[in-house]
């Protein structure tokens, strides 16, 4: 008998990360649901496409339970929800015999409230067995918005993704997720992926799912967030927030926990880059046609 | 007939003829290749006392050269917390 990560596929160390972080919610009784990767209904990912990590949408209000529970079964915490995402949405662990564990407190492009987002998807649940474990999924139709809302999130778009489950999907399919995506009220995030985001060019989350969905700098992508932020407290730590280094990629970034000096170089090389990408962005807005004038 | 199941505590996954095994939620995996895969399925799927023989002839060999590797292997098994015998 061997043991060796190394000789795992990764699709198979997947399966057993939903099972084992589910076994830690059972114990604790904790509301968790599987999203994406090796989680996903094979009739909406044909290709089986695994993922790189494990994905779970956990209850609000069990968020720091399940950290709790997470650590103490052998998962380290690797970034943080302040700084892992610029959603803030998600917080990754990692685990030396799963790999790396996102718990979601919230999924971006849902506009309603988290705590009735997750009641909403926890009362049509849908179980799969993954590795002998009795795992819950959202319903078919719920695992399709939330692969939607995930392409929105790529420059690139996960096309695939919006092919198979939408734009490919059968006239029942689409009533059911349409009239899911306006229960979550996530119309703006939808669209930017399954196509009609003009139609809301005067919401005020427009300017960030254009951003991000079709690419932009990352002083654009500052700005849509805080113009998309809900109240005028959420704009302002918005504001605080982005000229700050963030040390957890940082230290990622460079494998050591980076020093004072590291940290201060860190936090002059941004501003420069960020108008250095200012000077990019108007240059393609507007230098091509001074040229040609 | 008493045989053995996986331990409540532990989960398998089959993928590409090769069977994976790990305790949850801590772990490790074990990789259970050729037939020691094979070993494993069997045990959950018949009773212990003729456990040899079911291998030795799905392997086309004779029981005695296997025995002792069969049954070592299973106890391992056991004493890794992935197999459980049950009590008739």
């Amino acid at each position: 008998m061997s043991e060796s990560e190394v000789t795992v596929p990764l699709p198979v160390r997947l399966r057993f990360g939903h099972a084992a972080v589910q076994q830690v919610a059972n114990t604790a009784g904790l509301d968790v649901l599987h999203i994406k990767g090796v989680a996903v209904d094979p009739e909406l990912r044909p290709t089986g496409y695994a993922g790189s990590d494990v994905d779970v949408l956990v209850r609000p209000a069990h968020v720091a339970a399940i950290d709790r529970a997470l650590r103490a079964g052998g998962w380290t915490l690797y970034s943080t929800f302040e700084h892992g995402s610029p959603f803030g949405h998600a917080q990754t662990y990692l685990h030396e015999s799963w790999g790396y564990l996102d718990i979601h407190r919230y999924f971006p492009g849902i506009r309603l409230e988290p705590e009735r987002a997750f009641e909403l998807l926890w009362e049509d649940l849908h179980r799969i067995e993954l590795a002998g474990t009795s795992c819950r999924v959202p319903s078919p139709a719920a695992q399709a918005v939330i692969l939607v809302l995930n392409a929105a999130r790529s420059a690139k778009g996960d096309r695939a993704d919006v092919l198979t489950v939408w734009s490919d999907a059968d006239d029942e399919r689409r009533e059911e997720i349409t009239e899911l995506v306006g229960r979550l009220h996530a119309e703006v995030a939808f669209a930017a992926a399954a196509g009609g985001l003009e139609r809301f060019r005067d919401d005020r989350e427009y300017p960030l799912w254009k951003v991000v969905s079709e690419g932009g700098s990352r002083a654009a992508e500052w700005w849509a967030r805080i113009r998309a932020a809900p109240s005028a407290r959420d704009r302002l730590r918005l504001v605080a927030r982005a000229p700050r280094v963030n040390v957890e990629h940082l230290a990622h970034r460079l494998g050591r926990t980076p020093s004072r000096w590291d940290i201060a170089v860190e936090f002059l090389r941004r501003p420069l880059s960020g108008v250095g990408e200012g000077v990019r962005s108007l240059y393609r807005r507007f230098g091509p046609r001074r040229v040609v004038r | 007939m008493a045989g053995y199941r996986l331990a409540d505590a532990a989960g398998v996954v089959e993928h590409e003829d090769v069977v994976y095994v790990a305790t949850l939620p801590g772990g490790p995996i074990a990789v259970l290749s050729g037939v020691a895969g094979l070993i494993l399925l069997e045990a959950c799927d018949g009773p212990a006392t003729t456990l040899v023989e079911r291998v030795a002839e799905l392997t086309a060999v004779d029981p005695e050269e296997i025995r002792a590797h069969v049954e070592g292997f299973v106890g391992d098994l056991v004493e890794r917390g992935l197999l459980v015998r049950e009590v008739s």
